[in-house]
C-alpha cells in the first residue's frame, strides 16, 4: 500500500491531494466546456428551408388537382405567386388538407396561408377551415398531365413539410419517425433526387395510378434508395409514381 | 454511517463536489446553446428546440462517460477516489439532463400530430428489421428508464431497504444505460452527420470507458488472482504496512481485506456495508478501518461500526504459515470478533562479515 494521501469524505482533503483535486476539477470543467464547443460546432447545416412569415399571408386562386395529394395550379396570383405556378398544400401541424381539398377536386378554389420554401420546393400551410381553402367562382381550366416516361431515380423520400422548412433539419434518419408521423397525417411526401430530374430536385412522390404512397415504402423513408416509376408533369410540378417493387437501398 | 435518514447529509466536500459538477454542466450547456450558434455559419439556424435537444442529449452522454470513467480511474490511481465520493449526485443530475433532452424531443418531433405524443413515439417508426432507419428512439427510452430508476433508488434509504448487494447489482444498470445510449447515438445522429467531429468525440468517450475498465480489470486480476486450497494466500509478511491492508480474492469470488493494525493481522470483508466500497483500499484511522468511498468505519477485529452506528461486515480467520499470511475463505457472521494474529518479526538479515582487526585503514 502506498503512502498516498487518504481522502475521507467528511474530513478536509489532505494537503498533497488538494493540488491534484484542484487540477482534476479545473480539467473536468474545462473539458466539459470544450466538449460543448466541439459538439455544438459540429452540427451540420440544416439547409435553407423555412416558413416565410416575412412574405406575409398569401392568398391566390387556382385549380385544385388531386394526385391524390392536393396541388393548386394558380390562375390568379399576386406579387409573389404568379399564374401558372403549382404548389403543394398542408394544414397546421402534421396534417394534410385532403379532407378539405377532395370536394374541390378539379374546381377553382381560393387558398390562403403562409409559405414554406426550400429552393424550388414551395408549399402553402393553409389557414384553418374555409379561410384557408374555399371554392371560388369561375370556370376551372383543364390541367393536362404531361407524361415524362419511366425513370430510375436515386435519393430520399421525405415528408414535404419538414423538408420545406417546418423543421430544420427536416430530413435524414434521425428525423425518420417525425417524417412517418407527417406522412401518416397526409402531409405530401417528397422525393429528394441526388441529381436534377428534368431540371427539378424535388418531386412529389405517389403510388402507381394515382394512389397514395404505399405503406411498403414507409420502411424506406429517410434512407438513400433507388427506385423506378413514371414521372408526370402537372403544371410546373413533377409527380413520380414510385414502383415499390423496384426500391433498393443504396448505402 | 447513519442512525437516521435525512435527504442529503451535506458536508463541505459534497458542496464542492456538486459545485464543480454543476459548473461543468452549466458551462457545457452554455457553450453549446449560446456560443456555437455564433460559430456555425448556417444560412438558416437549426430550430431552437432541436438545438436544445442536442445540447442536453450530448451533455447527458458526456456526463455518463465521465461517471463511468471515475470508477476504473479510482481503481488504477487512488487519487481519483474523491471523484467517486459523491458520484450519486452526478448520476441524478445526468438523469435530469437526459430527461430534459427527452422532453425537447417528445415535444417537438412527436408534437403537432393528431396522434398522442407517447403513442407516436412508440409506433411512428416500426422499421425494426433494419439497421439504418431502426427506431433508435427505443434505445433512448430504455436508457432514460434505467437512469430514472438509478436516480430514484440512489438514496441511502434504498440502499438499506434493498441491502447493499442487491442495490449494487441494480446499479449495474448504469452499464445497460450506457450501451443503450451508445446504440441510440450510433443509430441516430451518427447516421446523419456529415461533420464527423461528433463521431470522433463519441468514439473517444466510449473508447475511454472501455479501455479504463479493461485496464482496471487486468490490474486487479494481476494483483488478486484467485488461489486454490482451503486457506487462501494473501501476501508475504514483509509486504504488510501498518494501517493498510492487502486484498485477497477468494476462490468463491469474494474479496477479503487483511489489515495490519498495531502489529497484528485482522481480516474483514472487502465490501463496505454502505455501498460495497473497497474497504481494503481504505486505511486505519483512529483504530478503525475507514472506507475510501464515503468514510464508513469498522473495528477491524469485529467488523462492527462504532456505536451508535450499527453497520457490520463479515470477518475472517487469519494465520501465518512460514512467511505467508493466509485467510480462511469461510466468512464469519457479520460482526463476529476474531482475535488478531500477531505478525511475526521478520528474520534479521545476515550480518556482513566482520573485517579482521587491522584491516581498517
Amino acid at each position: 500500500m502506498s503512502d498516498k494521501p487518504f481522502f475521507v469524505g467528511y474530513l478536509p482533503a489532505p494537503g498533497p491531494l488538494r493540488t491534484f483535486l484542484l487540477t482534476a476539477c479545473i480539467l473536468l470543467i474545462a473539458g466539459l466546456g470544450g466538449a460543448g464547443l466541439l459538439m455544438g460546432a459540429a452540427q451540420d447545416d440544416p439547409g435553407p428551408g423555412a416558413f416565410r412569415f416575412d412574405y406575409g399571408r398569401q392568398t391566390v386562386t387556382g385549380v385544385v388537382e388531386l394526385t391524390p395529394y392536393p396541388i393548386i395550379h394558380v390562375t390568379e396570383g399576386n406579387d409573389r405567386i404568379k399564374p401558372g405556378d403549382s404548389f403543394l398544400m398542408t394544414a397546421g401541424g402534421k396534417s394534410g388538407v385532403d379532407s378539405r381539398a377532395e370536394p374541390l377536386g378539379g374546381q377553382l378554389a381560393q387558398v390562403s396561408g403562409v409559405v414554406l420554401e426550400r429552393g424550388d420546393l414551395y408549399m402553402l400551410q393553409l389557414r384553418g377551415g374555409r379561410n384557408g381553402l374555399q371554392a371560388a367562382e369561375g370556370d376551372a381550366p383543364e390541367i393536362t398531365p404531361e407524361p415524362q416516361g419511366r425513370w430510375k431515380l436515386a435519393g430520399e423520400i421525405c415528408d414535404g413539410k419538414c423538408l420545406a422548412g417546418a423543421m430544420r433539419p427536416g430530413r435524414g434518419l434521425a428525423h425518420k419517425a417525425c417524417a412517418n408521423l407527417c406522412l401518416l397525417g397526409d402531409v405530401p411526401p417528397i422525393f429528394v433526387s441526388t441529381q436534377p430530374v428534368l431540371g427539378e430536385e424535388f418531386l412529389l412522390v405517389t403510388g402507381p395510378d394515382g394512389t397514395r404512397l404505399p405503406p411498403e415504402a414507409y420502411d424506406y423513408i429517410a434512407r438513400f434508395i433507388t427506385a423506378e416509376g413514371d414521372i408526370t408533369k402537372r403544371g410546373d410540378l413533377l409527380v413520380w409514381e414510385i414502383d415499390v417493387d423496384t426500391i433498393e437501398v443504396t448505402e | 454511517m447513519s442512525v437516521k435518514y435525512i435527504p442529503v447529509q451535506w458536508n463541505p466536500n459534497k458542496w464542492i463536489y456538486d459545485a464543480v459538477m454543476l459548473a461543468g454542466v452549466a458551462l457545457f450547456l452554455w457553450v453549446f446553446l449560446y456560443i456555437t450558434p455564433e460559430v456555425l455559419s448556417h444560412e438558416r439556424a437549426i430550430n431552437p428546440q432541436i438545438h436544445n435537444a442536442r445540447a442536453f442529449g450530448a451533455c447527458a452522454f458526456v456526463m455518463l462517460t465521465v461517471i463511468l470513467c471515475i470508477g476504473p480511474a479510482a481503481r488504477l490511481d487512488r487519487r481519483f477516489l474523491p471523484l467517486l465520493y459523491n458520484r450519486r449526485h452526478f448520476g441524478v443530475m445526468t438523469a435530469f439532463v437526459a430527461l430534459t433532452h427527452a422532453g425537447y424531443i417528445l415535444n417537438w418531433y412527436f408534437a403537432f400530430s393528431s396522434t398522442d405524443k407517447l403513442v407516436g413515439l412508440l409506433y411512428a417508426n416500426a422499421s425494426l428489421g433494419q439497421i439504418a432507419g431502426f427506431p433508435f428512439e427505443l434505445f433512448g427510452i430504455f436508457a432514460l428508464i434505467c437512469l430514472l430508476i438509478l436516480a430514484a433508488t440512489s438514496h441511502d434509504f434504498w440502499l438499506k431497504f434493498l441491502t447493499p448487494p442487491i442495490w449494487k447489482r441494480l446499479h449495474y444498470l448504469i452499464y445497460a444505460a450506457y450501451f443503450s445510449v451508445a446504440a441510440h447515438v450510433s443509430l441516430g445522429i451518427l447516421q446523419d452527420q456529415k461533420n464527423h467531429v461528433f463521431t470522433v468525440l463519441f468514439m473517444l468517450g466510449a473508447g475511454a470507458v472501455i479501455v479504463l475498465h479493461i485496464t482496471a480489470w487486468l490490474s486487479e486480476r494481476r494483483e488478486t488472482a484467485a488461489k486454490d486450497g482451503a486457506w487462501a494466500e494473501v501476501a508475504r509478511v514483509g509486504d504488510f504496512r501498518e494501517g493498510y491492508a492487502k486484498i485477497a480474492k477468494l476462490a468463491n469470488g469474494g474479496r477479503v481485506a487483511v489489515y495490519l493494525m498495531e502489529g497484528k493481522l485482522s481480516a474483514i470483508s472487502n465490501a463496505c456495508a454502505h455501498q460495497n466500497g473497497p474497504l481494503g483500499e481504505g486505511k486505519i484511522i483512529d483504530c478503525l478501518v475507514t472506507c475510501p468511498w464515503h468514510g464508513f468505519q469498522y473495528d477491524v477485529r469485529s467488523g462492527r461500526s462504532p456505536a451508535p452506528f450499527t453497520e457490520k461486515v463479515p470477518t475472517y480467520r487469519v494465520r501465518v504459515m512460514d512467511d505467508m499470511v493466509e485467510v480462511h475463505p469461510d466468512a464469519n457472521p457479520p460482526g463476529t470478533y476474531v482475535e488478531p494474529v500477531p505478525l511475526p518479526e521478520p528474520e534479521p538479515a545476515p550480518e556482513p562479515d566482520t573485517p579482521e582487526e587491522g584491516a581498517k585503514a
